[in-house]
Formats: structure tokens, sequence, C-alpha cells
């Protein structure tokens, strides 16, 4: 029997409790994809391996097994965990949220690890969650086959400029700004920062956010990302007993608040 | 014997305890039956009522048949002081090792968005309130060190911050009698930022 003892790097997305001591784990790995797998025992008193099965920290895994879900057969941690404290951590569930709902099972995804990781070292590093998310969010759709060009405009070819208006349909991809274009009105410097992956400007950021939400929205379904809504409950300036939604007396829409998922 | 025998139902229904197999439960079964017939009509009893009346605390949301626990209601405890833990069996834990003589509150979990276990499940609401209401002097967080922990941790830190009061989480590390040597690389490094003054 061949041995399957190979460690290869890896990242925990989600854990549950499985049976009475082990865990159900949902892993990314470097050049397996994402998949499931249980850790046995793990939950037993001084387990070490409980303490590093947790998301945001460096692992190397072996498995057994080959059917749907593995078996865990080696853990050891391959550094500190990645220090996602706050903002930066919700964002960091917010990443593997969208893995998990976007990342079909055992289907190697090899450079999307890579980016994964660096895209949690960034969130651990610097304040600029936004500009993360944003590129995080663009990669992932471009790995998946969905990603839209950002920098032309769909029906003409027609190179962005940084000083014009256009609008995003989901059919149509970005279009002129015009009277009776649907989506979401944004400037041509927006799309041009989030095709070069600069850093976005304050009033970018939300057009960005507002403009990615479309763009995710037909793939993610109608079920809403449980992060963003506990971004909302943590941020949001008010009492945590207000309703997650604040809207706006006026216009009945949501308020629009510093949320960046 | 049937399949739905009344022997073959208790059987399963045993196997809901945490760590009873089909085989315990089968021994446990026939243990009752034939040798402890009173204690197995005792067990049953108090089941039955305690799952009927123990409720969740009012003030601490700890398990209770009253509405207010003993210890929310005991006059003597210091009010300034608040430990805020994860689980009721945590109360129990504390109030054995310890001499803290403050209150508690109870989240019954941690905050885990992809779960769906945000503030409201957690009781925060009401936390925040005791925050704003209360005349505390140190809030305690005895809140596991994992990664949802922390986020817990730090929501709730956040919102002490709003309310001007002091807030603490307990020292993780090492455990007594431990050897260095076989502490894994998180503890230790949770332990070595946690260092204080000799
Ligand atoms: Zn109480």
């Amino acid at each position: 029997m061949p041995r399957q003892d190979r460690l290869f790097l890896a990242f925990v997305l989600h854990r549950r409790d499985y049976g009475n001591t082990s865990l159900l784990l949902d892993i990314l790995g470097s050049g397996q994809g994402r998949f499931p797998a249980i850790a046995k025992g793990a939950r037993r008193p001084r387990q070490p391996a409980s303490a590093l099965l947790q998301p945001f920290q460096p692992l190397w895994l072996a498995v057994a097994g080959r059917g749907e879900v593995r078996t865990l057969t080696r853990v050891e941690g391959a550094g500190p965990p990645i220090p996602l404290q706050g903002r930066a951590l919700l964002g960091g569930f917010y990443l593997n949220e969208l893995l998990l709902r976007l990342l079909g099972r055992h289907d190697p995804q090899d450079p999307l690890f890579a980016f994964y990781q660096s895209a949690l070292s960034r969130l651990a590093e610097d304040a600029d969650l936004e500009t993360r998310l944003r590129q995080f969010e663009l990669r992932l759709l471009d790995e998946l086959g969905y990603g839209v060009r950002l920098d032309q405009v769909a029906e003409d070819g027609a190179p962005v400029l940084a000083d014009r208006l256009y609008t995003y349909e989901r059919e149509h991809g970005v279009r002129h700004a015009s009277e009776r274009a649907a989506g979401p009105r944004l400037s041509g410097a927006t799309l041009l920062a989030l095709t070069n992956g600069e850093r976005l400007a304050d009033g970018q950021r939300r057009e960005a956010r507002v403009l990615l939400r479309e763009i995710l929205a037909p793939h993610l379904g109608a079920r809403p990302l449980k992060s963003r809504e506990l971004y909302q409950r943590w941020f949001g300036s008010g009492a945590i007993a207000e309703s997650p939604q604040r809207r706006d007396p006026t216009t009945a829409r949501p308020v629009d608040s510093e949320e960046p998922c | 014997m049937g399949e739905r025998s009344l022997l073959n139902q208790l059987i399963d229904a045993l196997r809901c305890l945490p760590g009873v197999g089909p085989k315990s439960a089968q021994r446990i079964a026939f243990y009752l039956l034939e040798r402890d017939r009173d204690g197995g009509s005792r067990l049953a009893r108090i089941m039955a009522d305690a799952m009927t009346r123990i409720g969740r605390c009012s003030r601490c949301r700890t398990l209770t048949e009253s509405e207010l626990c003993e210890l929310c209601a005991n006059p003597n405890r210091d009010d300034a002081l608040l430990c805020v833990v994860e689980q009721p069996s945590e109360v129990v834990a504390i109030e054995q090792a310890t001499d803290y003589r403050g209150r508690y509150f109870v989240l019954g979990g941690r905050l885990s968005p992809l779960d769906g276990i945000g503030p409201d499940e957690l009781g925060l609401a009401a936390l925040e309130s005791r925050l704003r209401d209360e005349r505390l002097r140190e809030v305690i967080l005895a809140i596991s060190p994992t990664v949802e922990g922390g986020a817990t941790a730090h929501f709730i830190g956040d919102r002490a911050a709003r309310h001007g009061v002091k807030i603490t989480r307990i020292a993780h590390g090492v455990p007594l009698g431990g050897e260095l040597e076989y502490v894994d690389g998180g503890t230790l490094a949770l332990a070595f930022a946690g260092r204080r003054d000799l």
C-alpha cells in the first residue's frame, strides 16, 4: 500500500465538533484544494493538535483515505498563527466564508492557496483592509473562471479612463455611464486602481465595495454572508441591541456604515 | 425482541449521553434494570424535572430553576467585578478553584460568524446593558484562547472601552507542573507574551 503521509501546507477554513472527541475540518491545502477531513480524538484533553487546528494557523498536514472525507494522520505547526485582530480578524473570517461558499471541493487550486496565505499576512500587516479584501475577491473570481475585465468597456473595447464615469451591469460588464444604465456607477480611477492592485483612496473604497458585491452576488446566491453581518453589528456605531441593518429614514435604504466586506 | 421494545428504546436514549456509544448504552441499561431499579427510577424522575424546570438566570444566563441564580441573588458578592465565561460549567470551575467573589455573565459560546453564532446568540446586548448601567471596576474575560474566543474577547473589549470599563483577560499558558519542552508552540507564545514581573 502506498504511504500517504506526505506533508503539505494547509489552513483550516472552518472547524466543528464531530462526535464526542473529534473535529470535522474544512481544509485548504497546497496542491490539494479544499477538502473535508476528520481529526480523530483531537478534542481529548491535552491534545496539542486541537490548539493547532484553528483558522489562520499555518499547518503541515498529512492525510489518509481516498473517500470524500479524509482522515488527518499528522498535524504540525508551520510557524506562528497569523496575528489577526479586530477588523482584520473579521476580514479573515470573510475570506474563509468566501472560499467555503465559492470553492468546490477537491479541486486543486494551487495559485489560490499561495494567494490566500499572502492575503492573510497582508490583513495582519496593514490597516488597508478594504484594498486587500477587494484584491482577494477579484483574484478568487479569476481563479474560479468568473473573472471580469475592469480596464476596458465591454461593448466597444474602449480603455477605461481615470476621469470618466462608468457603470457595471451583471450581463454586460463595464459600460459607459448613461441614464439608462442600471448597475452601480463608479469612476474610471476606481476601476483602474482595482485592475492594477493599487491602494484604494477614501472615495474609491465604497465604489469598489459596491462593485464587488454586484459581481459576487450571482455566485453567492441569496444567502447573506454571515461574516458581513457580524461586521455590521460590531462596527456599527450604535449599541448591540440595535437592529443590524440600520435604515435611512428618508429612503428606507440601508445606511452605508464603515463595513469593508 | 421487537424492534421498538422498551429495552431497545432505553438503550437508544442512553446514547445521547456524551461518551456513551452503543456498547456502553447497553451495559448501563442492563445494569440499571438488573441491579439498581431504584437508582434508575430516581434518575428518570430528576432528569424529567431538570429538563423542564431548569432555565437560564435572567441576569447572568447561567443554568438555574429560579428567576435569579444563587450567585446573582447573593448580596455578599462584589457587584463591581464581572467575570465573563463561555459555559455554565466554567462558573462552577472558577467558584471551586479560585477566591473570586464577584458576579458572572455566561455567554453560552463564542462568536463564530461562519456558524451563525453572533451577538444575539451570546446575549451581548444584555452584557452591554450591564457594562453601561452597573458601576463596574473590572470585567474579567475567562474565554478560551481560540480564534473565535479571541474575536469574542475583542468584541467585548471594544464595548467595555466605549463605556469606560476596565477589562482584563485571564492569562493563558503553561499548565502547572508542565515542562516547557512539551508545551505546544502556540501555548508557549501566549505564555511568553503574557509574562509578568516577579
Ligand atoms: Zn445569575
